[in-house]
């Protein structure tokens, strides 16, 4: 066979080519790095540290939305009035859902100037993000990220705005016992189907701990890898089972996958129900899916409806075209709760503003807490999930009573 | 002698960038960039020198990083013992992972198949038991102090990193001009020549793969050490086993240089990318996607044969 030869020029001009990219890398880097240097004026910076790209970057990217919108208002409304006015600058970062890239970027924006963090989702980015800034004496505002691993380290730079996941996990089991035993006690044996990772590993071992307490027997826990592209078998075993209670834990496209499996092969049970649930408090699933989602209950972060504030944001959120997720409220309260320091602290220096976040008292928020208030291990001791349940076309709060926008649907009819 | 040189030089010229102050976050960089420098050069002892491709080698980093996190956490010892059990952990496992395939003359692309499996077999099981915190992962306690391995300011981190990457130039500098390299270079040019030749392939492929286990399994307890934190995904995740390949390709596959080259060129690129459309995510990964094709379409032989063909034309030159 002849081999393919090519002429001297070509190659010379493809050799180039590559010398040329190298070249103009080089120069653009060179180009590129004294922008960290460039002054800002009298603006307050503010880091904004999420994954936007990676696999968990459509939360990411919703967080960063959320900090985008609260930016955006809190400038519009004059700034930092106690700073004269200024402005809230983001210095925007992406962890890319790798820890060694997270905490390279907290000292990317340390360089930058930043005055406060706030980040990261993800609990693995966000152990590493703190730790990063504690060197700089930058304090940190921990968005969503639940590993209770994150306070309690000894970091005073910590302040986490939502709950954890002992919290998460414990409110989930009382409003069950709560639910179910409001409606006679109905539901005895419960199926776990969980992804193999932190999230859905420790809920299921935790679920497989505590529900004997409760009187719950829990007859099958069915672990599945992360992607997962077929739940036919998982599904078949679910029918055999018949378990009155069924709770996924997994994260979106394995719980909208998981749903619509459930729905065709037409398992009939007391209750979806779940724990921070990928997709169940979604409306991206209400919409696409609206037979499957139908009824799912979860206990997860979620704003307060009655809200003006909550009312807003949604209809801003959703007139630019976007799913108004839970990253969102949380992330925008967070920047309001970081503006809210900056204005007490009234200095944009980061040892002051640490001092003001430990000393915070707000209630300015959309989500549904009293308010914020930091114990010494920075975990705001007001934050706490809520049950939603999917109703019509809806995401319905329904637990605790005080909150509720709805009856919960329990047990749920069936939607064949 | 010259590549001796070379290597000296950039270890001390390195070694005193942090007198003149850099920022902390060109120091995160530069150790980032240094430590898969150095976990390529792992990969290219077995890969770039012995054509044994591996597609798995977080395995050996994820038993570094597990058992430096497990001797502290779960067993109460200190780091220094962490580190051996690192070292040991990752020549362990490439014993094991090294017998079960060469043994049976795995090889080409069903060797880089076992190992990417063997990886999340490791991923599976640390996701399952206690000692390694399941799912959750172990998180070293805080405890900044040179003792303790902990260090609160970047300069450290660096240096270690720094004298990791050159002792990795040197061991590589002196394996070629070993018997062991000249065994491992015949395998990888022609594997039954080189047993026509009396070369002992299992005992050599072996002793080749225990090495990059250990080198590797040491990587693992560095980064434990920086981030104080592991989980499976971490651990035994692709992520690694791809950046190891890729800086090795890139710079080029068994050349003392190579990952090296590799890891400046991708960190620079990636750093560039973010630094000049940071602000649409994604589009700076495209862009490195689309500068990584560009290179290994057009740079077969990787950066460093781009750096010697261009240092003999100018020499050439020069002489004419």
């Amino acid at each position: 066979m002849k081999k393919p030869t090519r002429s001297g020029n070509t190659r010379i001009s493809r050799r180039s080519l590559v010398k040329g990219s190298a070249s103009l890398a080089a120069l653009t880097a060179l180009g590129g790095f004294p922008q960290v240097l460039r002054a800002q004026g009298a603006a307050v910076k503010v880091g904004v540290l999420h994954p936007v790209t990676g696999a968990i970057a459509f939360a990411g990217t919703q967080a960063r939305i959320g900090a985008e919108m609260a930016i955006e208002e809190i400038n519009k409304a004059g700034g930092i009035k106690s700073l004269g006015g200024a402005m809230i600058e983001p210095v925007f970062g992406d962890t890319q859902g790798k820890p060694e890239i997270a905490a390279t970027e907290v000292d990317r924006m340390a360089n930058e100037g930043i005055v406060a963090l706030i980040g990261s989702f993800a609990s693995s980015n966000t152990l590493a993000t703190t730790q990063a800034a504690a060197k700089h004496g930058i304090p940190c505002i921990v968005d969503v990220a639940v590993s209770d691993k994150i306070v309690g380290r000894g970091l005073d730079n910590v302040f986490r705005f939502s709950p954890g996941f002992g919290k998460c996990s414990e409110d989930a089991l009382n409003n069950l016992v709560k639910i179910n035993t409001a409606a006679g006690g109905i539901a005895k044996t419960v199926t776990i189907i969980h992804e193999d990772s932190l999230f859905g590993s420790g809920l299921a071992g935790l679920l497989n701990k505590r529900l004997p307490d409760f009187g719950f027997e829990v007859i099958e826990t069915i672990a599945h890898a992360t992607p997962t592209r077929d739940f036919g078998n998982v599904v078949t075993k679910l029918r055999a089972a018949k378990p009155d209670l069924i709770v996924p834990a997994n994260y979106y496209n394995e719980y909208v996958l998981l749903a619509r499996t459930m729905l065709q092969q037409r398992v009939e049970a007391k209750a979806v129900y779940s724990v921070l649930g990928g997709a169940a408090s979604n409306y991206r699933f209400v919409k696409e899916h609206p037979k499957a989602a139908q009824y799912i209950m979860d206990c997860n972060h979620w704003a307060d409806p009655r809200k003006d504030g909550t009312k807003a944001l949604r209809a801003k959120v959703e007139a630019t075209g976007k799913f108004f997720t839970y990253e969102i409220p949380m992330n925008y309260d967070c920047l309001h709760l970081c503006a809210d320091a900056l204005e007490r602290a009234a200095s944009a220096d980061r040892a002051a503003v640490k001092s003001a976040l430990a000393a915070t008292n707000w209630k300015g928020m959309i989500m549904p807490y009293q308010a914020v208030e930091f114990d010494e291990t920075g975990q705001n001791i007001h934050a706490l999930p809520v049950n939603t349940q999917i109703i019509g076309d809806d995401i319905e709060i329904i637990f605790p009573e005080d909150l509720a926008t709805a009856e919960a649907v329990y047990p749920m009819p069936a939607r064949g | 002698m010259r590549t001796l040189a070379i290597i000296v030089l950039f270890g001390l010229v390195m070694a005193v960038l942090p007198v003149f102050g850099p920022t902390d976050f060109t120091l995160s960089f530069l150790t980032l960039m240094l430590l898969f420098a150095y976990l390529g050069q792992g990969w290219n002892i077995l890969g770039g020198y012995g054509g044994q491709f591996s597609f798995g080698n977080t395995v050996f980093f994820g038993a570094g990083l597990y058992a430096t996190v497990i001797v502290q956490v779960q067993f109460g010892l200190g780091p220094w013992l962490g580190l051996a059990a690192a070292i040991l952990a990752g020549a362990l496992v490439g014993l094991f992972i090294g017998w079960v395939s060469f043994r049976y003359g795995l090889r080409g692309s069903y060797f880089a198949l076992v190992t990417l499996a063997f990886a999340e077999v490791f991923r599976i099981v640390a996701n399952s038991v206690a000692i390694t915190g399941a799912g959750a992962g172990l998180q070293v306690p805080l405890d900044p102090a040179p003792a303790n391995l902990q260090f609160v300011g970047r300069e450290s981190f660096y240096w270690i990193i720094l004298a990791l990457t050159v002792a990795s130039l040197l061991l590589v500098w002196q394996m070629e001009r070993s018997r062991f390299g000249a065994y491992l270079i015949a395998i990888r040019d022609d594997e039954d020549a080189a047993r026509a030749l009396g070369v002992d392939i299992f005992r050599t492929k072996l002793k080749a793969i225990v090495l990059v286990g250990a080198l590797t399994g040491l990587g693992g307890a560095f980064y434990a050490q920086m981030f104080l934190y592991v989980d499976p995904h971490i651990a035994f995740g692709v992520a690694v086993s791809v950046e190891v390949l890729l800086v090795s390709i890139v710079g080029g596959m068994g050349t003392i240089f190579g990952p090296l080259l590799g890891a400046a060129a991708l960190h620079l690129i990636s750093e560039v990318a973010r630094e000049t459309m940071g602000n649409t995510p994604g589009l700076n990964l495209a862009l490195y996607g689309a500068l990584l094709v560009v290179m290994v379409t057009f740079l077969p032989k990787g950066l460093f044969g781009l750096a010697t063909v261009s240092a003999g034309r100018l020499f050439k030159f020069r002489r004419s």
